[in-house]
């Protein structure tokens, strides 16, 4: 072995114990650097404001594939969770929907078609009392019983 | 129930495809033997002011004096139901209920279920006292000729549209509902009325 690389080796045999231990202690420093920061105090002193300010959204949303995110999200639940009949009194949209079945033969097929069915309920649900039936009534035939009822 | 125009449990679901009650097909059975009857008069009033304009002499042909014509009357009803079933899956009557003949698993009933369930419909009513009872009971509500024919009865209207339809023209507030929200010119619409 030439006298170079002999003492390539022997520092090489200092400086890597060396290293570990200077790595082992910017850890532990830092470990309890960030158990002394109140970060909730330091989040306060922050002016977010200030920095949105900075930010730009526009190119920030550009970088976002929206594609992806929607793909993530369940659009029938979140649909389910909107109130629709007071969307329907309270907005234009009743409005819309008023105007277009305005007609007192729409209102009063409405009506008549809600009575029979009011009384369907009724009278089926006192049946199925009387005759002390445990399990359910099917709702409908198989193939029109799917996921998009409700 | 229904209280005055509201049309309160019928909102929460679209009922469309869900088996119809009794009262329901009753009224639409009804409303079919109505109509039915009604075209058939006017038909046979035309046939009756033409054929006494050939012959010259007024006639009054009718079911009761007629064994042809209530023959002609029972064909008539015949092609009414069975035509109806065959095509639409829904007589004048069921479509004014809102209710339709579907095969009994759902599917769009063929011609032949139409025919028979024409067919048999006279036994079952007939047997009114009994049909009644099986439809009340029965799990699918199927009456003896749904039973024979493979087929069922089922709503075909929207009851939730129905509802938001009522609402809409109704407008007024609902308790638990905030007042009506500021229009774009800064007013409050009145209580009751929706913003325009």
């Amino acid at each position: 072995m030439e006298p170079l690389e002999r003492l390539r080796v022997a520092g090489k045999r200092v400086t890597d114990p060396l290293e570990q231990l200077a790595q082992r202690v910017a850890e532990r420093v830092i470990d309890l650097a960030i158990h002394a920061l109140d970060i909730n105090e330091l989040v306060a002193q922050l002016d977010l404001n200030a920095v949105l300010e900075r930010v730009d959204v526009q190119a920030l949303l550009g970088r976002m594939d929206l594609n992806a995110l929607l793909e993530q999200v369940d659009l029938n639940a979140l649909i389910q969770r909107i109130d629709v009949e007071a969307l329907v009194e309270q907005t234009d949209f009743g409005e819309i929907i008023a105007k277009q079945s305005s007609g007192i033969a729409s209102g009063a097929l409405d009506a008549v078609r809600s009575q029979t069915v009011s009384l369907d309920g009724a009278i089926d649900r006192g049946v199925w009392r009387l005759v002390r039936r445990n399990t359910p009534r099917p709702e409908a035939p198989p193939l029109l019983n799917g996921p998009a009822k409700s | 129930m229904v209280t005055g125009s509201r049309v309160a449990p019928v909102a929460s679901a679209s009922l469309q495809g869900d088996y119809a009650g009794v009262v329901s097909r009753l009224v639409a059975f009804a409303l079919d033997l109505v109509i039915s009857s009604l075209l058939f008069t006017v038909a046979l009033a035309a046939v009756n002011f033409s054929a006494g304009i050939v012959i010259g002499h007024p006639v009054h042909w009718s079911r009761s004096n007629s064994v042809v014509v209530a023959v002609i009357s029972g064909v008539w009803l015949f092609l009414y139901l069975s035509y109806s079933w065959a095509t639409t899956g829904k007589t004048p009557g069921m479509a004014l209920v809102g209710i339709r003949v579907v095969r009994a698993d759902g599917a769009h009933a063929e011609p032949w279920r139409a025919v028979v369930r024409t067919l048999i419909l006279p036994i079952s009513v007939a047997l009114f006292f009994v049909s009644l009872p099986l439809v009340l009971v029965q799990r699918e509500h199927q009456a003896p000729h749904d039973l024979i024919a493979g087929t069922a009865v089922v709503y075909a209207w929207d009851a939730r549209a129905a509802r938001w339809r009522l609402l809409a023209r109704e407008g007024g507030p609902r308790p638990g509902v905030p007042a009506a929200q500021p229009s774009a010119t800064g007013e409050a619409a009145p209580a009751g009325q929706p913003n325009s």
